[in-house]
């Protein structure tokens, strides 16, 4: 068992033809993800890399049975990749682009609940599963299987952590980038229960950052759901307060909301070890499991 | 990307939610004749267009009755200094008499991932305050995107702000229209404050606020244009030019910090600020930059009189480290202010990077890790 993705998860790569889609296919395949098809409209019919290529979302998966796909499309073709998608019933679906806007993550959002679709992103690294899966771009030569799930806002904070934790010996189970935007397809408590439900975490690493509501939201969901022990770190303590600092969502408002304060106040409060570095995540996770 | 006063009201034309009628001057020739053809009547308010609290009270906002009261106010007013920003254009508008101010606006709200309706029967005045003091005053509705404004959130809005329904109608449309312009001009706030109910009965936009999503400008060509007007902060603008973000942090920070990820930046930032030093300049180079972008990199934020040292912390997946390292070294070939470079390298091609920094002739201090990067600046940090 693993979260969201595992061995079995078969992937269309939408955008697959392009210079970023055609390079993170040929690592996801190097690393045993079974990407079972292509989608570029206009370039049906062609391979890359072995890997079948059609026009649509709807042809890929009645040819290949697939169950999640990765959109490597630019930040302006997201929304309609995403719902195209939705609309061919891909129940996880996963974004990556930067700079996509938020009403077209909001409409996306929506839908996806309206339908019952796990979306994940944008602005997010992807999903890896050590060892099984992965479907995104993150550097997997630094993750090593293992008992700890991570979530993460922040693609460097999570690598920082993951490369000091398998150098430790501290493997990772799954770890999802959330992504820095400000509404995310999936937040830390849509996930929660899933890691509290696998049985191959042992432990989980919240990589949060100041901005908007979500960690507070996630406190009380552990406080009330969570018995696997949390660790949290939140960046951005000492940004300035009105400026977003280069991840779209990681602004504190004129009033004080979305402050790390109040985040590491309330997380805290509901039980969470709070981590002052990515070093510290590591000394926690040795602590609660060697 | 907040926009000025006048182009808001621009904006809140073009979707016929009434406004007062006016003129923007951006010149001090012929004010009255301005005036005359825009057809405005006496008195009228001259108002600067900066974004600045407390416009009004550093006299930003002032009255004319007559168009050589009117012309007197300009010539001050106009390429003055108010706080600290020049003041290019003045909104010319007719003077309001409003019987009521109410307060209307619709955010995007991160919480419930709605648009979400604010709306106030006691306006104009400070919202913030209001918000504390009678919190109960204030009504929020989020909207669901997939309905839109339907009639029962009009009666709602109403009836609990103990607004006569007569007005119903008039609200359903201005709201309607609110919404409209919020989400075709990719809004994260729409703000009419006050919303002034006049005389006459009719409900007027007396001052607007508008705030647009960065990435949404895009699809936006009056906006880009727009965007293409507002003053923009030298450094800022340098790095933008070469796709890098780049972000003033404390004003009397000595200490500059460089990533390719914005949360290693935060967390570099969290780091030095714990050991008691400020950080003055945050870079973040994004992913992929190559050795003659990255010497620009170095060089902008060198270049900033108040840093005397940076550090540069990568986590190298699409950014190769020996570009990095190259473009370092690059840099302080030219360097004219020597000054200090921290450089911790890991990730893809680390091994080739650290042997490009060591080769490097002074200037520059390789470190492994993160805490060995803040050790390292507070080991120099009263050089």
């Amino acid at each position: 068992m693993s979260v969201i993705i595992d061995k079995d998860t078969r992937l269309i790569v939408q955008g697959i033809t392009g210079r970023e889609g055609e390079f993170h296919t040929e690592q996801m395949l190097e690393y045993g993800t079974k990407v079972v098809a292509g989608v570029t409209p206009g370039k049906g019919g062609q391979t890359v890399l072995g890997v079948p290529v059609f026009d649509t979302v709807r042809e890929a998966k009645e040819a290949t049975d697939a169950n999640a796909t990765v959109l490597f499309v630019p930040a302006r073709f997201t929304k309609a990749g995403v719902y195209e998608a939705i609309d061919a019933d891909i129940p996880t679906i996963i974004t990556i682009a930067e700079h996509v806007p938020v009403h077209y993550m909001m409409e996306c959002y929506h839908l996806a609940k309206m339908k019952g679709v796990r979306l994940f992103g944008p602005n997010s690294f992807g999903i890896i599963s050590p060892g099984k899966s992965k479907a995104g771009f993150m550097a997997h030569k630094i993750f090593e299987p293992g008992k700890v799930g991570i979530l993460s806002r922040s693609a460097t904070n999570c690598y920082e952590t993951v490369f000091m934790m398998s150098n430790e010996g501290i493997g990772q189970s799954t770890c999802i980038g959330v992504g820095g935007d400000m509404i995310p397809g999936s937040t830390f408590v849509d996930l929660l229960e899933d890691f509290e439900k696998d049985p191959e975490t042992e432990a989980i690493v919240i990589i949060g950052e100041i901005g908007g509501s979500e960690e507070e939201l996630a406190a009380k969901y552990i406080e009330k759901n969570i018995t696997k022990p949390v660790i949290a770190l939140i960046a951005g303590k000492n940004a300035p307060k009105g400026k977003s600092m280069g991840h779209a969502g990681a602004i504190v408002s004129a009033d004080g909301t979305g402050s790390a304060e109040n985040k590491e106040k309330v997380l805290k409060k509901a039980g969470c070890h709070i981590a002052e570095s990515t070093v510290h995540i590591v000394d926690i996770l040795k602590d609660i499991l060697l | 990307m907040k926009l000025l006063e006048y182009k808001a009201k621009e904006l809140f034309e073009k979707y016929d939610i009434p406004t007062m009628k006016g003129v923007v001057l951006d010149s001090k020739e012929g004010v009255a004749a301005k005036i005359d053809e825009a057809d405005l009547e006496y008195p009228v308010v001259v108002k600067a267009q900066v974004q600045v609290g407390g416009r009004g009270k550093a006299g930003g906002i002032q009255f004319a009755d007559d168009g050589k009261q009117a012309q007197e106010i300009v010539e001050k007013l106009l390429f003055s200094d108010l706080k600290g920003l020049k003041v290019n254009k003045l909104l010319t508008v007719e003077k309001a008499s409003p019987e009521k101010e109410w307060y209307l606006s619709i955010m995007l709200d991160r919480l419930t991932k709605c648009p979400l309706i604010i709306f106030s029967a006691l306006g104009g005045v400070d919202i913030e305050e209001v918000a504390k003091t009678d919190p109960d005053k204030i009504m929020k509705v989020p909207i669901n995107p997939m309905l839109g404004i339907q009639d029962y959130i009009i009666r709602y809005l109403l009836l609990k702000a103990q607004i006569d329904m007569a007005h119903f109608v008039e609200m359903k449309e201005i709201l309607k229209q609110l919404y409209k312009m919020f989400m075709e001009y990719g809004c994260m706030l729409a703000e009419i404050n006050p919303l002034a109910l006049d005389a006459n009965g009719k409900i007027i936009a007396l001052d607007g606020k508008v705030d647009i999503d960065d990435s949404a400008i895009y699809r936006l060509p009056d906006i880009a244009e727009f965007e293409k007007t507002l003053p923009v902060e030298a450094l800022e603008k340098e790095a933008s030019d070469f796709n890098f973000l780049y972000i003033e942090i404390e004003k009397d920070g000595d200490v500059a910090v460089m990533s390719n990820g914005s949360g290693m930046l935060m967390s570099c930032i969290d780091l030095i600020s714990k050991k008691g030093m400020k950080v003055g300049a945050a870079l973040d180079l994004g992913g992929g930059a190559t050795a003659d972008r990255i010497k620009e990199a170095v060089r902008i934020v060198l270049s900033c009189e108040k840093i005397d040292k940076l550090f540069i912390s990568i986590f190298g997946g699409i950014t190769r480290c020996d570009e990095v390292a190259k473009g370092v070294k690059l840099a302080l070939q030219e360097q004219k202010e020597n000054k200090t470079v921290i450089v911790r390298l890991e990730g893809t091609n680390k091994q080739e990077g650290v042997e490009v920094i060591d080769s490097i002739d002074g200037g520059v201090v390789a470190v492994d890790s993160i805490p060995q990067g803040v050790e390292a600046l507070d080991l120099r940090r009263y050089d």
